[in-house]
């Protein structure tokens, strides 16, 4: 088919114009149905004469030879209305060719100029085989899942429903509100003071309840979860309370008839609890439930309670939802102070974690608050704490990172207990303080009510004549000493919690090699995972304070904000199944590194959210069923005829294939006025891994003097080119040319000093294999 | 639990061994006969270096080419398994393996120096012999034949209070390979469990070094010797009739020096000290003389020898049932351990 096809140059105020001979560019050009040029086509002037032309002379294809398509695509785009979109290219006529071959005196650089006309051809020959696309528009349901009921889970469902959205709040225990309910008191590096956490979880707590727009799921765990476009589909398992919400009015004389006593796991096992219970006071749903697992089904509870609230024949419930993102606020647990046996955590009663002293400092905890050992019910007269118990530590099932927290915990700790017990002395063992910021005031406050302090990690605690002997050596003075202590507090390290890892496996995130959810960019995009439209927020991502979570817990529901009010673009370059063809083998399911395939009512389903259009899934399947929207392996090919086109003998060309990351790196260079050898001719592709090696032999068997490919390391699909390239110079050398001629380079986006030389580097060796091949 | 070998195996002798308590190589072979494991010592061995190479006599390097040597000899003898008696052996051996397998540059200089003496067949490749694959202590290959173990004791210890110390070269130097316990060390106290004697476990100072340290014997003996007086009191602080090393340096250490300290402080330990294979080879029965070789301990071993009593085939049967109960009940466990390293691996990778 004949295509009207129209070119129009930009002079770039002199930018392009200057280095390049325009009118030399308009004479070589042959067989276009318009050529124009202007000083500025992405002036409104411009965007008239481009506009006009098409409608004029019912262009239909439409060539831009201006600048980086990174800085005006969008614009141009926009001017070649109601022409489709990706019918328009743009050629690169300034960071990459203006900008980077320099003016040779008051003349024109011819070399550049003739790279220009190849460049321009290129985009000819790739537009006469372009087809009209649709970007797709994705929107996504306005509802949420916030998956775990702490302190971040509430945050972000409440700023989530304050926005409008309706929010399904899963948590897998019998009632919100998570560690920071049993913690007693919490920091406050401002005021200098312990404040109850409680308290200040309450009100939170109560308009979470009070919220119409969210829906609370306790004894709730998510079961599976399916991702569909905008939205996931989550089956969630509501384990029975077996004691009725509506009918329950949490009198409590249930438990007075209960004769099972169980360890009080809200009270870190330190006390008892009934079968039947309530896990603390302020809990939310504000009635009773029984752990069927202690429970002998006795029926006590059930003739006592005068408002038969109680059945033992209730059953799980599977809850199906449909929800646009998921918020992952699952949470922490602590290590086990077990795996540190020198510390004798289970040999000696008076050896606890900071979490259990937290609950006898607590007024709700075992001992009402007051402080005593639990070997004898005394109060310590010294209290040693040992800081980094599984943080910081490179030995075996320890963690290399510091958990963030402990020292402004213990520090916390200390201070309660000198401000109740003066004459308790308290040292601290520490590896370094780490309290930045304001906490820095409040380490001094500890300091200064006398609360001491010991560099040095202890080796051991043993048992001596009844007391806790505590070794370490003071590295600051270096000698090696012995505390004798009635209490030992250990200060364990946040790790992510079962549930952490559960739902990232059954979501499909990736998890850091500590287990924590990853973020794909911790540095630039936080509370993001690799799955778009799940988020996270508080200690599932790494260990933090209450702040520090619930800033991101508002952050990652601005984030479901945004994919609810802002839909999402996506180019429309993405793989399809021909469901005829398609015999379900799987093996697109199984190579598909961004797990954007999967298998859906019998059906192969890409999700376009997660499809990079890598073309992966087209090598491996047998029936030919996989295709990529946007014929991208023939564009290819005619970019690189194009780019041949003409070829004089003595000349050298050379195309190099960029990914997003090594284009926006050439463009870097030009930016910074370095240069390289005009021989090297860029060509932007979605994915390296499209270049396949017919591109490759085609292009050296057609004049092209050699191919440099560049892909950003990051990229998931790197590993898979590296690996490909010496496959594909074999059967370069099948070809009975020189494998010398291909390269393989990595690319940074700050590197483009680097990429420049690796231009000119390559230019050379090809310039050598040329002399050796005469 | 990782793959023990129980063929092929290169019996690695040891100068300590050799020169102090011969008893122990008698007494592994006794045991690895009756628990059916196929063994072999050559000749042609010579020492590791590890005495003179933390004693600052021999480098890394020579003490390099010196391993390459013995894995060409294993490999040749198609005894790729080497057996370790000695804690320094193993440390010492396993760091050769890892130097060969991951340095290319010494192991050409390795391999240069081969060439020069016309000895190509001890050339190393990478890949020959492994360190984890490989490189095994008795003590591993013990702790795998437990259920063998208990078919053949012969001797109740169980009225003796028995503690155990874990060699800081088996424990501490290549952790990654250590089986059961690195920070709280029990494979030791699990052998002696396989013979139905219940150790007193944990005690303090139980992770601590023996002191001997190498040279530090020597050059800071006071130093040295004070270590090792902090663990004989609290070994009779817990009233301990026997300690069972596996290592024959910390052997040296106690046994040796253990009426030396005493006399210096004025205090009486009557603590026994024996090797693992010397304890499982008393239990089997063998010889106290002929092959447990106690006629070269400095602390008597008779004392001992005689309260000994013979098995009722009863307690025996027990014995048996109890220990594969519990073997099973291990594997069953590492084999889930298993399936969550394999987790976390694909999740690194995504």
């Amino acid at each position: 088919m004949d295509h009207k096809v129209g070119v129009f140059i930009c002079h770039c105020g002199g930018n392009i114009s200057d280095v390049l001979d325009i009118e030399k560019i308009k004479e070589s050009i042959g067989d276009v149905d318009v050529i124009e040029e202007y000083e500025n086509l992405c002036s409104i002037n411009g965007s008239k004469i481009i506009r006009d032309k098409i409608i004029n002379e019912n262009l239909d294809r439409v060539v831009i030879a201006a600048c980086s398509p990174e800085s005006h695509e969008k614009t141009f785009q926009e001017y070649v209305k109601p022409l489709n979109p990706y019918l328009m290219d743009m050629v690169n006529l300034r960071e990459q060719c203006s900008w980077v071959h320099s003016q040779t005196s008051d003349s024109f650089n011819q070399k550049a100029t003739d790279k220009a006309v190849n460049l321009i051809n290129a985009s000819i020959e790739k537009l006469k085989v372009s087809e009209a696309v649709d970007p797709i528009l994705i929107q996504t349901t306005e509802s949420a899942a916030v998956i775990g009921g702490g302190i971040a889970g509430m945050s972000a469902a409440l700023s989530l429903a304050k926005q409008g959205i309706h929010v399904y709040l899963i948590e897998e225990t019998p009632s919100i509100g998570g560690h920071m309910a049993k913690i007693g008191k919490v920091f406050s590096p401002v005021k200098i003071a312990e404040e109850c956490g409680l308290c200040l979880l309450n009100p939170v707590l109560n308009e979470v309840v009070w919220n119409d727009n969210i829906e609370i799921l306790t004894s709730s765990k998510l079961i599976k979860a399916e991702r569909r476009a905008g939205s996931f589909n989550l089956l969630v398992e509501k384990k029975p309370r077996y004691v009725d919400t509506d009918k329950c009015i949490s009198c409590g004389d249930c438990v007075e008839v209960c004769s099972q006593e169980i360890p009080n796991d809200w009270n870190d096992n330190l006390s008892y609890r009934k079968a039947i219970y309530k896990s603390f006071s302020q809990c939310y749903p504000d009635t009773y439930v029984i752990d069927i697992d202690n429970c002998d089904q006795c029926g006590d509870c059930k003739r006592t309670c005068r408002m038969n609230a109680i059945s033992f024949r209730q059953e799980s419930e599977m809850i199906p939802l449909e929800v646009g993102s998921v918020i992952v606020s699952t949470g922490h647990k602590l290590f086990n102070p077990d795996l540190r046996p020198e510390y004798g955590y289970s040999r000696y009663d008076d050896v606890i974690t900071q979490s259990e002293l937290g609950r006898i400092l607590g007024v709700n905890g075992p001992t009402k608050g007051k402080l005593q050992c639990l070997s004898n019910g005394k109060v310590p007269k010294r209290v040693v704490m040992i800081q980094c118990v599984g943080s910081r530590d490179i030995k075996p099932d320890g963690h290399k990172y510091c958990s963030k927290v402990c020292c402004m915990v213990a520090l916390k700790n200390a201070n309660i207990i000198k401000h109740k017990y003066p004459d308790t002395d308290i040292v601290l063992c520490y590896t370094d303080i780490r309290t930045p910021g304001m906490f820095e005031k409040y380490f001094k406050h500890a300091q200064s009510d006398g609360v001491r302090l010991m560099r040095g990690r202890p080796g051991e605690v043993v048992k001596k004549d009844g007391n806790l002997i505590v070794r370490v050596e003071d590295t600051l003075t270096r000698k090696f000493k012995e505390i004798k202590s009635d209490m030992v507090v250990l200060s364990t390290a946040i790790e992510p919690s079962e549930g952490t890892k559960e739902v990232a496996k059954i979501l499909n995130v990736s998890q850091t090699e500590d287990a924590f959810i990853k973020e794909p960019s911790p540095k630039i995009k936080p509370v993001m995972t690799d799955v778009r439209g799940v988020f996270v927020a508080g200690t599932a991502q790494n260990p933090k304070d209450i702040t520090d979570s619930i800033l991101q817990a508002t952050a990652s529901a601005s984030k479901v904000s945004e994919l609810i009010n802002d839909g999402i673009d996506i180019e429309p370059f993405i793989a399809t199944v021909d469901n005829e063809l398609c015999d379900l083998c799987e093996e697109c399911v199984k190579i598909c590194k961004y797990k954007a395939a999967s298998v859906k009512d019998e059906e192969i389903y890409i999700d376009p959210m997660t499809c990079s259009g890598c073309g992966k899934c087209i090598a491996v399947c047998p029936n030919n069923a996989v295709q990529i929207n946007g014929n991208i392996e023939d564009k290819i090919s005619a970019t690189i005829k194009g780019i041949l086109k003409g070829k004089k003998p003595g000349e050298r060309r050379i195309i190099a294939f960029l990914d997003d990351v090594g284009y926006t790196s050439a463009d870097n260079i030009g930016v910074n006025r370095l240069t390289y050898p005009e021989s090297i001719h860029i060509i932007k592709v979605i994915s390296v891994n499209r270049v396949l090696p017919k591109h490759i032999i085609y292009a050296l068997e057609n004049g092209a003097d050699g191919i440099f490919i560049g892909e950003y390391p990051g990229d998931v699909m790197y590993d898979e080119v590296e690996n490909k390239i010496d496959k594909i110079k074999g059967e370069i050398s099948d070809n009975n040319i020189d494998p010398e001629r291909l390269t393989f380079s990595k690319v940074y986006i700050p590197y483009f000093t680097g990429l420049a030389r690796k231009f000119t580097e390559f230019d050379n060796r090809i310039a050598e294999i040329d002399e050796l091949a005469k | 639990m990782k793959n023990v070998p129980d063929k092929n195996i290169l019996l690695f002798k040891s100068c300590l061994v050799s020169v102090e308590y011969p008893g122990i190589e008698s007494s592994t072979k006794y045991v690895f006969d009756k628990i059916g494991v196929d063994y072999h010592v050559d000749r042609a061995q010579t020492c590791c270096t590890g005495l003179g190479h933390y004693s600052d006599v021999f480098d890394q390097f020579s003490t390099t080419v010196n391993g390459a040597r013995h894995f060409a000899l294993a490999n040749k003898l198609n005894r790729p398994n080497m057996v370790m008696m000695c804690a320094t052996c193993y440390a010492i051996n396993k760091k050769v393996a890892n130097i060969l397998n991951n340095n290319e540059e010494v192991r050409d200089e390795v391999n240069q120096v081969f060439d020069d003496c016309g000895y190509d067949w001890m050339k190393f490749n990478k890949g020959d012999l492994d360190s984890r694959e490989n490189i095994f202590h008795i003590i591993d290959i013990f702790y795998s034949k437990r259920k063998e173990i208990a078919k053949n004791i012969k001797y109740d210890f169980s009225d003796f209070n028995i503690a155990t110390h874990h060699g800081c070269h088996y424990c501490k130097v290549h952790y990654g390979d250590t089986i059961e316990g690195i920070r709280n060390p029990h494979i030791i106290d699990d052998v002696v469990n396989a013979c139905g004697v219940e150790t007193i476990g944990w005690y303090d100072f139980k992770r601590t070094t023996c002191g001997s340290g190498f040279s530090q014997r020597f050059v800071h003996k006071k130093h040295s010797l004070t270590v090792t007086l902090d663990k004989l009191k609290s070994l009779k602080e817990n009233k301990t009739n026997i300690l069972i090393h596996l290592c024959p340096n910390c052997h040296v250490q106690f046994d040796r020096y253990q009426t030396y300290v005493g006399d210096k402080i004025g205090e009486e330990f009557n603590i026994v000290h024996l090797n693992i294979a010397q304890f499982l080879a008393l239990a089997m029965g063998a010889d106290p003389y002929d092959v447990v070789g106690i006629q070269t301990h400095t602390v008597p071993v008779e004392p001992i020898l005689k309260d000994l009593k013979p098995l009722s085939k009863d307690n025996k049967d027990e014995i048996i049932e109890k220990v594969s109960y519990k073997v099973d009940l291990d594997e069953s466990e590492d084999f889930n351990m298993e399936a969550d390293t394999v987790k976390v691996e694909v999740n690194e990778t995504n």
